[in-house]
């Protein structure tokens, strides 16, 4: 089905941003519009003019204790009043998605000498092999998950720098961000402590080429392929080539 | 065109500073777009639990994504309806929220209407009144007008929407096409989202 016809599109574009197509067709429209500018577009356009119809709804101030428990969400455990400390620290935390990728480079590159099994083979020179790194943090910037596959593998491997609180009855979901905001894909299941080799649907080159973060969320299911994450990312870090 | 909240805050600017792992920016943005967002969850769910659960969620996006927003694309404001309405719409539809057409309003949303039946149709032609295209939509019957509203404002697919106008799903569909088509004609016409 050719999706990107304008009139075609255009009527997925509406129906998708007024919320009327459902189910598997928002879905692979979702997926259209990940890899299609055509459609982000027509998506933008038909939003712009539902603003219209947004204008009139009348405001609900939400209670204090959204917000309190959204700051507690988003910055667990965070200093109240920006002390010496805390003035320092959040100021590290906003250079860090800058510094954030060399960071974590320099991080990997020191677990990985001291490691080098991490990545499934022993190097016959000093160098690195060709791999694809990702470093996650939590809400507060700590390093919480290091994710590499070697560039032409079919496997990530995945060790937990600490252990990640994963409710009863939910499994901490690992996903590829793809760069300028492309949907994320999932990538596998991370245990809650420990290390784990995840199998990869395709080589490393192909799946991550475009990727600049992972994320992790909690999901009541493993994703499957096509799925989009259903709650926050708990853990999000750079994802990048380490040649 | 002006929303209700009329923030003065500089929504382009915060969301920038946002994108950068600003966090002194994260508060002005939820203070100032906080109840308008919530009015839209809160119409769609019906339940001030679950709307204040959505927002924090869609907050909890906003953090992580925005450097994904695009100003060249969307206006703030249009990008964080666009969260909201999403994650209110799955939420509805997850099947967490119980809202079948015959339960009442709470008192909230009756404090806004007097008839909660007629309520999203109100807000139809208010928005269209601000807009200035009401004369311009007036060639739609009140069954179109009515569907449009429904699925605007309370996220109904065509099957909620039959039900609730009591009419066959073709029929609730191509009122909400011929909606949608009368919507962007008037638009067009007035120069808004050409």
């Amino acid at each position: 089905m050719n999706y990107l016809k304008p009139e075609r599109l255009d009527r997925l574009a509406r129906e998708y941003v007024l919320g009327t197509l459902t189910g598997g067709a928002r879905r692979r429209f979702e997926r259209v519009l990940a890899a299609s500018p055509a459609a982000s577009l027509a998506v933008g356009a038909w939003q712009q003019r539902f603003s219209v119809l947004a204008a009139s709804v009348p405001p609900m101030q939400p209670r204090e204790a959204a917000w309190q428990q959204l700051e507690r969400r988003l910055f667990p455990a965070a200093p109240k009043a920006a002390s010496g400390f805390g003035a320092w620290l959040s100021n590290l935390l906003s250079a860090r998605s800058l510094g954030g990728a060399l960071a974590g480079v320099l991080l990997c590159l020191a677990v990985l000498r001291l490691q080098p099994g991490l990545v499934g083979l022993q190097p016959p020179s000093e160098a690195l092999p060709q791999s694809y790194v990702g470093l996650l943090s939590d809400g507060e910037g700590r390093p919480a998950v290091l994710a590499s596959s070697l560039r032409h593998g079919r496997q990530l491997s995945v060790k937990l720098l600490q252990p990640v609180a994963v409710p009863a009855g939910r499994v901490a979901q690992l996903w590829a961000l793809p760069r300028d905001g492309g949907e994320p894909f999932p990538l596998g299941v991370v245990p809650d402590h420990g290390s784990a080799v995840l199998a990869l649907p395709d080589s490393s080159e192909k799946l991550f080429f475009n990727v600049t973060r992972l994320a992790v969320t909690l999901e009541v299911a493993p994703a499957l392929a096509g799925a989009a994450p259903a709650g926050p990312f708990v853990l999000i870090g750079p994802c990048v080539k380490l040649w | 065109m002006n929303p209700t909240s009329a923030p003065p805050a500089d929504l382009p600017a915060l969301l920038a500073r946002i994108a950068l792992r600003e966090r002194a920016a994260f508060e002005p943005l939820y203070r100032a777009t906080c109840a308008h967002l919530l009015g839209v969850a809160f119409r769609i769910l019906n339940d001030r639990d679950r709307a204040e659960e959505v927002l924090q969620e869609a907050f909890m996006n906003v953090w992580h994504n925005a450097a994904s927003y695009r100003p060249d694309v969307a206006a703030p404001m249009t990008w964080l309806i666009n969260i909201v309405r999403n994650k209110a719409i799955d939420a509805l539809r997850s099947g967490k929220t119980e809202r079948a057409s015959t339960t009442a309003l709470d008192d909230e949303a009756m404090a806004v209407a007097g008839d909660p039946a007629l309520e999203p149709q109100r807000l139809l032609d208010d928005g269209l009144t601000k807009a200035r295209i009401d004369g311009c939509m007036a060639a739609l019957n009140a069954s179109q007008r009515q569907a449009l509203a429904l699925a605007y404002y309370r996220g109904m697919v065509h099957t909620d929407i039959a039900l609730a106008l009591n009419a066959p799903v073709g029929t609730a569909k191509a009122w909400v096409r011929r909606g949608l088509d009368k919507l962007k004609d008037c638009l067009v016409a007035a120069g808004v989202g050409a």
